[in-house]
């Protein structure tokens, strides 16, 4: 395969909070941003959010399975989850309609699920059941 | 993982305070501080559905806050396959409103069989005013599916969106297949055309 390189997402993408499926296994791209996309912080009360330089990205809205669009704030359209609405974990913006970061550090990361050994039964159920 | 079968547009219309944008947030007991994403406010959301095996990427717009201009903009019903008018069962004002909502959709809707869903919402408060058999009959005047609702609960949530995607599966020519196939591709079709009976 040509795009051997190309990093996927092994296992499947949850938000960190509810468990909802944000992403399959292998629907996102792992992409480094040089010039980084700065996130509010998650909560109102960790002060200052921070700029990312590594997301996972895909680039049609409806490779997610479960995400929720922010209102515009210039120009940008954040990430939250469907779910709980937990965010920002992701950014759109207008000006790259082809591109939807998701932030490795504001999701969670399931196990793959051809995983041989240690499967975490903790993990919170998918909520799309 | 199954095949995306289709994507589709959906509304959910109602007056301010209904509970339109709780039908689609699952109930939590977690106290966690309010987040960014709350205050920015969700302008849509995406979400997968699987019926019969198939699943269907919905993307599902509320009004919430552009109801306060009354009249939406006409590009938010273009091409929507389908819409949930949502009441609060202890306001009766928000049932009345109906009607102009209903206007609304049938004035800008560009899809000739657009799928319409009824929810009367916060069956679970007391001083209710609207009665379930007046949802109803309002409903079967205007070719509407109908069901009581509690976002508190989640009663009939799951099931309003199940069953109306199952209906836009099940209406030719208003969706078309990801891969360019038109009309019921492995839906079985039970109760076509029924109340929820959940």
């Amino acid at each position: 395969m040509a795009e051997a390189l190309v990093k996927k997402n092994p296992g499947k993408i949850l938000c960190e909070k509810c468990g909802s499926v944000i992403l399959l296994e292998n629907a996102a791209i792992w992409t480094e941003v040089p010039d980084g996309i700065y996130l509010p912080a998650m909560k109102t009360t960790d002060g200052e959010g921070a700029k990312g330089y590594e997301f996972w990205t895909v680039s049609d809205m409806f490779a997610f399975e479960n995400v929720g669009f922010c209102n515009t704030v210039e120009n940008i359209k954040y990430l939250a989850c469907a779910d709980c609405e937990i965010g920002p974990i992701g950014a759109h913006m207008l000006s790259d309609k082809k591109t939807f970061y998701v932030s490795p550090l504001r999701v969670k990361h399931d196990v793959p699920s051809d995983g041989t050994d240690t499967v975490d039964d903790a993990q919170p159920a998918p909520c799309a059941e | 993982m199954d095949a995306v079968l289709t994507t589709l547009k959906i509304l959910i219309i109602g007056d301010s305070g209904v509970g339109k944008s709780s039908l689609l947030l699952r109930f939590t007991d977690d106290k966690f501080d309010p987040e960014q994403a709350a205050t920015i406010g969700v302008d849509f959301k995406v979400k997968a559905i699987t019926i019969d095996g198939n699943t269907v990427k919905l993307a599902i717009w509320d009004t919430a806050g552009q109801e306060r201009f009354r009249t939406l903009t006409p590009s938010y019903y273009r091409g929507a396959q389908g819409v949930i008018f949502v009441y609060d069962t202890t306001q009766r004002e928000t049932f009345t409103h109906l009607t102009t909502w209903l206007t609304e959709v049938e004035t800008y809707s560009t899809k000739p069989a657009i799928v319409k869903m009824l929810v009367g919402n916060k069956i679970d408060k007391e001083n209710r005013q609207v009665s379930r058999e007046e949802g109803l009959k309002f409903a079967r005047k205007h070719c509407m599916l109908f069901i009581e609702a509690s976002a508190k609960t989640r009663d009939g949530v799951e099931c309003a969106f199940e069953e109306l995607v199952e209906k836009v599966i099940q209406t030719p020519g208003l969706w078309e297949a990801e891969d360019g196939r038109h009309g019921n591709v492995n839906i079985h079709s039970t109760n076509t055309g029924g109340y929820c009976q959940c």
